[in-house]
């Protein structure tokens, strides 16, 4: 493939001759933040061969166990097609056709990702479940039932509505990188329209698509609040279930955590089967083609996206809202030192995880070394790994090994750090991969160091990049559940252990006023990482 | 139970629905600072209202009458009544100037387990206090030799069979059957669990929370009373009646109250938690009979052997089971006060009336079997 061959000549370049010493370095400290990610992994791994490895067969005698894998599976598989059914056709609409309110529609296709997935089920539930609000109000039309909402379909629904942002930002991001020109010249080769889409645009943004389908593949199948709300079995439920169980086995919770280790270690394969080169996003250009003309395709296009916009922000929003004023629910008083814990840890994260990233992706981008690959791919096992279990392996850890660290914010933050590393690697390394190699060759031949040039040309030419990637970071702890409810030192309270605390109390109008908050918060980090495209764009 | 029973305690759980939304919203003046520095006396403590103010003062032994707390205190806290056992907390917590108890909110069995893990290790320590909401997970955590023996005085208030020499129980909770008022009459809802799994007017009609702790040690308690093969029969008879699952037995309740399902399996307190919400919902209260159905759990509390302010600590768990504290328990909390000077609220059946298993709640800890049975029959993966 010719995209693969020019990257080889940019990374040739970029690890040049000359940098070998520099090179080494960086691969030094590419390995060692992921050798420090790994950590809960190695944890968890120990704690389940002390248990018996031995006991990894007998999980699938369990019956119901294979019925839990299935789910799981084909939880995941429903949520990335859902994904990509719905945030490719967004991105495509809001960069290359006349779509009216294109910056609004943005925006908006970008903002389901604030809202956490668990608020969307338990909102959705109280909007569509039997006598929610939706049967009320269809009761007096003499509508007796509605569809139940619990179950496959509920659950792939909420996860699509509130994970499919993450395909719409990457295939956004490839769409508005890619070069335009490339699409005229399909066409006057006399492709049709759909024709250069399909041999021009679809090869140029299928490594956007799959980075975001995986990390929406990788939510699905590690969120626990959506399928326990709404009542579907998957491996997340019977980790958290084993792990806060009295008498079992220590090691149990543990060797089921690498059991869904080994479905992520298929996904990342599948992934990375299907993606193919990440360095696809190399675009030396950032022309657009001439914009596709809708015509009277406006209107549908229009009704998708109010759709999408109504169930994904109006029904979770409208029902908190609804929530704000229920009579009953005042025992709770709610402080906001609350939500400014919260903001300090997301931006803890945030800050640790850019720093840890740079180096990582950094080198990945500029190198095919295995070292490089592997330092890559295990930064992504963190976002896999659910947060009950880094929560686990992190309390085990901190007991026997470094007790200082038992019931503190910088271990609470670097639970974060492992689970949402990925993300900031993922936006750096894209940022990286757009800077052409022979700036920094430049900056050399006039004599910078490798880090005076990268301090120099690459720093302030992928800073928005890297802040975006931040943004990302800060926007996920914010949400992040499991891992804050365990690892949260004493009387240290945030947003969502909260929010966690009054639901579990039935006390949904407490619920309310913490969880606009935390919509509210997180919706500002999307300004951020919305400003980064318009840089590339 | 006669039909003019019925009535009346169905009068009084709505009655108790529209007093919890009015005295709530005035605990929450107070615990928002308008009350900041003033004392408080016994009216914080109990929950307002009609039926409250008709009760006669606690007796037992008053807060006045105990030691000053003073220092900083640590509490693991396991669930707590939806957040009412921090509102306690927060109570002593204004009620000496030299006195802040902290607290970690959890579920009661995790916390047993963390508990467990920082034991084996000499060198971390984070609670002083271990406030658990069932007796398994205070057995669980004892039996690791995690606690250590409270004072006779903190013990001698109550009843031998809600307490050992580690740790002592400081609110009752009995299992219940919710059921809804349209869908079955009092008469219709039997005096065993057993009928609830083979009867066919309860097909499609129940609900429970499997992967609820409370539901653990119920499951448990009929293991031990009934065997393991006849509990193993009644979960398959369940699950073929179509039993719907739930997230906690809140929502159990409150799908009872909407009519989503016929009756389900909870603790007590969730109906009236329900008709906090919504006094007019129809939805009432049914106790079996010397079975697992009506099993007297206990919300309990033991002083972990690494602390280093185990006297202060000691002197906390009089504290919960001072009049004030039992007061608020059985108002705001509607569970069973431990002291036999307090009364239950309004005609909630006294925990004497009440006809539970013969189980020794220590063995409740052990849960292993109790989920391994429910993983095979199909209910938890």
């Amino acid at each position: 493939m010719a995209t693969s061959e020019r990257l080889e000549r940019l990374k040739a370049a970029a690890v040049g001759d000359g940098d070998g010493a520099a090179g080494l370095g960086l691969a030094l400290v590419a390995a060692a933040v992921a050798a420090l990610v790994s950590l809960p992994l190695v944890v968890l791994f120990v704690r389940a061969s002390n248990y018996g490895l031995g006991h990894l067969l007998e999980l699938f005698t369990y019956s119901g166990s294979v019925t839990t894998l299935v789910n799981s599976l084909v939880l995941v598989f429903w949520v990335t097609l859902g994904c990509v059914l719905v945030g490719v056709p967004l991105a495509v609409l809001t960069v290359q056709t006349d779509l009216p309110g294109r910056r609004v529609w943005t925006i908006v296709a970008a903002l389901p990702l604030v809202v956490p997935s668990y608020i969307g089920a338990f909102t959705f539930v109280s909007a569509f479940g039997p006598r929610g609000d939706l049967a009320d109000a269809l009761a007096p039309l003499g509508i007796e039932r509605i569809p139940a909402i619990y179950g496959l379909h509920g659950t792939a629904l909420v996860l699509i509505l509130f994970t499919y942002p993450y395909v719409f930002l990457t295939t956004r991001a490839a769409l508005l990188s890619f070069d335009g020109t490339l699409v005229e010249a399909a066409r006057t080769l006399n492709h049709s329209r759909w024709e250069a889409f399909k041999r021009v645009t679809v090869p140029q943004i299928l490594p956007g698509v799959t980075a975001g389908a995986l990390l929406a593949a990788l939510y699905a199948l590690s969120d626990f609040g959506t399928p326990s709300i709404m009542r579907y079995q998957v491996f997340t439920q019977q980790i958290y279930v084993a792990q806060r169980s009295l008498g079992v086995p220590e090691g149990f919770p543990a060797l089921l955590s690498l059991q869904l280790l080994g479905v992520v270690a298929v996904v990342l394969a599948l992934e990375s089967h299907v993606g193919g080169d990440t360095a696809a996003y190399i675009s030396r250009g950032s022309r657009q083609p001439g914009r596709i003309e809708l015509g009277t395709w406006k209107w549908p296009a229009l009704a998708f996206c109010a759709a999408v916009a109504g169930l994904a922000l109006a029904v979770p929003l409208g029902v908190l809202v609804l929530w704000l004023d229920q009579a009953g629910e005042t025992i709770f008083t709610f402080e906001p030192e609350v939500a400014w814990n919260s903001v300090k840890v997301a931006v803890a994260a945030a800050l640790a995880a850019t720093l840890l990233a740079l180096p990582v992706a950094g080198y990945s981008a500029r190198s095919n070394s295995v070292v490089a690959t592997v330092a890559d791919r295990l930064t992504y096992v963190g976002y896999a790994v659910p947060g009950v279990v880094i929560g686990l392996a992190l309390i085990f850890f901190s007991t026997e090994f470094v007790t200082s660290l038992y019931q503190t914010v910088p271990l609470l933050v670097f639970a974060y750090v492992v689970r949402f590393l990925p993300q900031a690697v993922g936006t750096v390394r894209s940022s990286v991969l757009q800077v052409d190699p022979k700036l920094t060759e430049a900056a050399r031949t006039l004599g910078r160091s490798p880090t005076g040039a990268f301090r120099e040309v690459t720093l302030p030419l992928i800073a928005p990049g890297v802040a975006a990637g931040a943004a990302l970071v800060f926007l996920t702890t914010m949400k992040e559940l499991p891992a804050t409810l365990m690892l949260s030192p004493l009387g240290f309270e945030t947003l969502v252990s909260y929010i966690w605390l009054v639901r579990g109390a039935g006390s949904y109008g407490a619920a309310a006023v913490p969880a606009l908050v935390l919509v509210g918060v997180s919706a500002l980090s999307m300004v951020v990482i919305l400003a980064q495209e318009r840089y590339n764009g | 139970m006669s039909d003019g029973f019925g009535r009346t305690r169905r009068r009084f759980l709505a009655a108790t629905g529209a007093v919890t939304a009015s005295g709530l919203a005035g605990c929450t003046g107070l615990l928002g600072g308008n009350g900041g520095g003033e004392k408080p006396a016994l009216a914080d403590f109990r929950g307002s209202g009609p039926l409250v103010s008709d009760r006669p003062a606690p007796g037992g032994t008053s807060i006045e009458d105990l030691p000053d707390l003073e220092g900083e205190l640590n509490v693991y806290l396991g669930g707590g009544e939806g957040g009412r056992y921090e509102n306690l907390l927060e109570l002593f917590n204004r009620y000496y100037d030299g006195f802040e108890a902290t607290w970690s909110v959890q579920p009661s069995s995790q916390l047993a387990k963390q508990i467990e893990q920082e034991n084996a290790n000499d060198t971390v320590r984070a609670a002083d206090v271990f406030w658990s909401v069932d007796a398994g997970s205070l057995a669980y955590v004892a039996d690791v030799g995690a606690t250590t023996q409270l004072s006779s005085e903190a013990r001698s208030p109550v009843p031998d069979a809600f307490k050992t020499d580690q740790w002592v129980g400081v609110a009752g909770r009995a299992r219940a059957i919710p059921y809804n008022t349209e869908q079955f009459a009092e008469s219709d809802v039997p005096d065993d669990v057993a009928t609830f799994a083979t009867d066919d007017r309860f097909s499609g009609a129940m609900g429970w929370a499997p992967t609820y702790g409370a539901f653990h040690s119920f499951v448990t308690a009929m293991r031990l009373q009934r065997g393991e093969e006849t509990t193993r029969q009644w979960l398959e008879d369940m699950v073929t009646q179509g039993v719907a699952r739930y997230d906690n037995e809140f929502l159990v309740s409150e799908s009872v109250a909407n009519g989503e399902i016929g009756a389900g399996f909870a603790n007590h307190y969730y109906a009236i938690r329900v008709l906090a919400r919504r006094d007019d919902a129809p939805i009432e209260l049914a106790f079996t009979k010397n079975d697992a159905g009506a099993l007297v759990n206990v919300s309990g509390a033991s002083v972990l052997g690494g602390s280093d302010r185990q006297d202060l600590a000691d002197l906390f768990v009089r504290h919960l089971l001072s009049a004030e504290a039992q007061e608020f328990i059985a108002t705001r909390g509607f569970a069973y006060p431990m002291i036999s000077e307090v009364e239950p609220v309004g005609p909630l059946p006294t925990i004497d009336e009440l006809e539970p298993p013969e189980i020794d709640l220590q063995e409740l800890s052990n849960v292993q079997p109790t989920l391994e049975m429910l993983r095979d029959v199909g209910i938890l993966s």
